[in-house]
């Protein structure tokens, strides 16, 4: 029985450490990848000059470029290449000389007989790997026959429970993104590794529905006025015609493809905060500074138009966030106030942080608060006032992307809040 | 004007450099990143104006090797449609202007033009501007038109300081929106004829000859009478 459990210790050390090396040699061979591609676009000097850079940078693995006769052109492993062989095809292990760890390496061979190699320092691994191994012989025999029997009994539950993970992947590959991998229930790693992988399951799906949306979206809203426009050329081509009147029809499709184009990129730009791409990018806001600045800017709109802009505005309020989405997302929203709302126009930052418009003008009926966010959505009643109708979906997949919400609130007339974070 | 334009798609490349000859510049046209790089690397221009995807190295990738270089030709890099974050990240390359795909030509034309002159404009670290009997003191905060001294607000300031560093040169709406405001999108109202109109109230009194200019069909211009 120990004889069996050591064995069967030993068979877990090999499988562990072939995992690890595997692991390894799939991080080497993805940077190979980058330096080839280098290659292939700029050539030997180019690349030359990546690994160089590589080198200086001290990225996570070593990198060298040899010359036919195994001189370094470009980068180096520490302590020399001592042991690497000119020529190298494939993956190697190279022993430990004095000041260099064993190192796993990739070998490829260029035109002209130079050759790229990518390493990396075997030591983890081997430190890893005999850690496993010398575990389960210290322990006594009693210890190993229940070791070996729960091993078995893991092995098989795991077993099942890879096999309900691995199908239930196979379903989202096969088109069913709505499908999550099961959970034990028992918390432990494997349950993490399975929420982790739930959650980006999640995001892959929100993407899609976001894809599709905007595509349904175009589809719907876009082809009513891509048809005026078409009707309206066919038409003027059919008419016998005067160079005048050209000129106006054409001045008039112009403006009808500019008002798309906006339409377009107004969706494209929703699309892309309510990815979750942005997150990335996010830099601290000052937000006090953002919202004085569009009310400097978008006050002497309001005036024109014969209607007053309030601000008032918390100082010292900031976050982590992207500007210009934010900053179009109030300007939005004062344009909205400009064109729609009453004489009189609050702009308020409120700790939270959140950013209160609010008019008095005669507001938006509550059963259609819901409908006026989304893309597209006008009010029947301004239909007839510029804009896309993209405007509060813009703002609501801004508060979205900042982890916040947008809604529509009775106040004087309309009150907008728009809550972040 | 001698102008390097490096863009992959024949339709748009022959429109843009038709446009650019017309109005009496030199292009030459590369199809795909490794010519246009070769070219800029090789030889004098003016301007550059390269697509940002590219066969070969992409429009960032040559702005970078440009820029390693030492080669310091302003750049104008062309994008596909609504992709405002690019904008920074061509502009972090060194890149020195961004316009995205379609465009009009006169809003192109105009850009080219701001780019080009920009050597023999107002220094960046030049405090005091004029242009005929305006002046400008950046750093006393005065505005003045001969005798008559001129009150802005702060938004004014800016869209004034931005007209008077490219003298007589015609400025787009966006180009306003941008690089005045800060607004990578165009707002519903009529945000930009606001701010010049009421900076034109106060610049050009009745009886003084008009020096903010509209330019139909392509945006404004700032010039002595």
């Amino acid at each position: 029985m120990l004889v069996l459990s050591l064995l069967g210790s030993g068979w877990g050390w090999l499988r562990a450490e072939a995992a690890l090396r595997q692991q390894l040699d799939l991080v080497i061979a993805g940077e190979a990848e980058g330096f080839l591609r280098d290659y292939e676009e700029f050539g030997l000097r180019g690349l030359a000059a990546t690994v160089d850079a590589y080198a200086r940078r001290r990225g996570p693995l070593l990198v060298v470029l040899l010359a036919p006769d195994g001189r370094a052109v470009a980068g180096r492993f520490p302590g020399g290449q001592g042991g690497a062989q000119p020529g190298l095809r494939g993956f190697a292990v190279m022993p430990a000389i004095a000041e260099r760890p064993a190192l796993r390496v990739l070998g490829a061979r260029l035109a002209g007989g130079a050759t790229l190699m990518v390493a990396a320092d075997l030591t983890p691994v081997d430190r890893a790997a005999s850690a496993l191994a010398w575990t389960p012989p210290i322990a006594g025999g009693a210890a190993a026959v229940v070791a070996l029997l729960l091993g078995f009994a893991a092995a098989a539950r795991m077993e099942r429970r890879l096999a309900a993970a691995s199908d239930a992947a196979r379903e989202v590959i096969g088109g069913d993104l709505t499908r999550r991998l099961p959970l034990s229930g028992r918390n432990d790693e494997f349950d993490r590794l399975t929420e982790t992988f739930n959650a980006l399951l999640g995001r892959i799906e929100a993407l899609m529905v976001a894809q599709r949306q905007v595509t349904d979206d175009i589809a719907h809203d876009l082809r009513s006025p891509l048809s005026r426009l078409r009707q309206a050329l066919e038409g003027a081509l059919a008419r016998p015609r005067e160079a005048a009147d050209d000129n106006e029809m054409l001045e008039r499709a112009l403006a009808e493809l500019d008002a798309v184009l906006a339409s377009f990129a107004a969706l494209l730009r929703i699309a892309r905060a309510e990815s979750g791409v942005l997150q990335q990018g996010f830099v601290p806001v000052d937000l006090s500074a953002l919202v004085a600045d569009c009310a400097e800017i978008m006050g002497p709109v309001a005036e024109e138009s014969g209607r007053a802009l309030h601000p008032d505005i918390a100082p010292g309020l900031s976050l982590p966030g992207d500007a210009a989405l934010l900053r179009q997302a109030v300007v939005n929203l004062l344009d909205n106030a400009v064109l729609h709302g009453g004489r009189h126009i609050m702009l308020r930052l409120l700790p939270g942080p959140v950013i209160e418009v609010e008019d008095d003008g005669p507001g938006v009926p509550v059963d259609q608060r819901a409908a006026v966010m989304r893309r597209f959505g006008r009010l029947d009643r301004s239909r007839a006032t510029p804009g896309t109708g993209l405007g509060l979906a813009l703002v609501a997949a801004a508060a979205q992307a900042h982890g916040g919400k947008l809604s529509l609130e009775d106040g004087a007339g309309l009150l907008v809040r728009l809550r972040l974070g | 004007m001698r102008i390097l334009l490096i863009e992959d798609d024949a339709t748009t490349a022959a429109y843009v450099a038709k446009g650019l000859r017309e109005e009496g510049h030199v292009v030459d046209h590369a199809a795909n990143g490794r010519d246009g790089l070769f070219l800029a690397l090789g030889e004098p221009f003016d301007v550059i104006v390269t697509d940002r995807m590219l066969p070969g190295p992409d429009g960032l990738s040559i702005i970078r090797a440009l820029r390693l270089a030492n080669i310091t030709t302003p750049i104008l890099v062309l994008t596909a449609l609504g992709e405002v974050e690019k904008r920074v990240e061509g502009l972090e390359a060194g890149a020195d202007d961004y316009l995205a795909k379609p465009f009009a030509f006169a809003e192109l034309r105009a850009r080219i033009r701001a780019l080009a002159r920009r050597p023999a404009g107002p220094s960046a670290e030049q405090s005091v501007l004029t242009m005929g009997e305006l002046r400008m003191d950046l750093l006393g905060r005065v505005v003045t038109r001969g005798a008559r001294k001129i009150e802005l607000l702060p938004t004014e300031w800016r869209l004034l300081e931005y007209l008077m560093r490219h003298p007589g040169q015609v400025i787009t709406r966006t180009m306003l929106l941008e690089k005045v405001w800060d607004f990578s999108f165009d707002p519903t109202t009529n945000v930009v004829d606001v701010h010049v109109s009421r900076l034109r109230r106060k610049l050009d009194l009745p009886g003084e000859a008009p020096m903010l200019r509209t330019v139909r069909g392509a945006g404004y211009a700032l010039g002595v009478p």
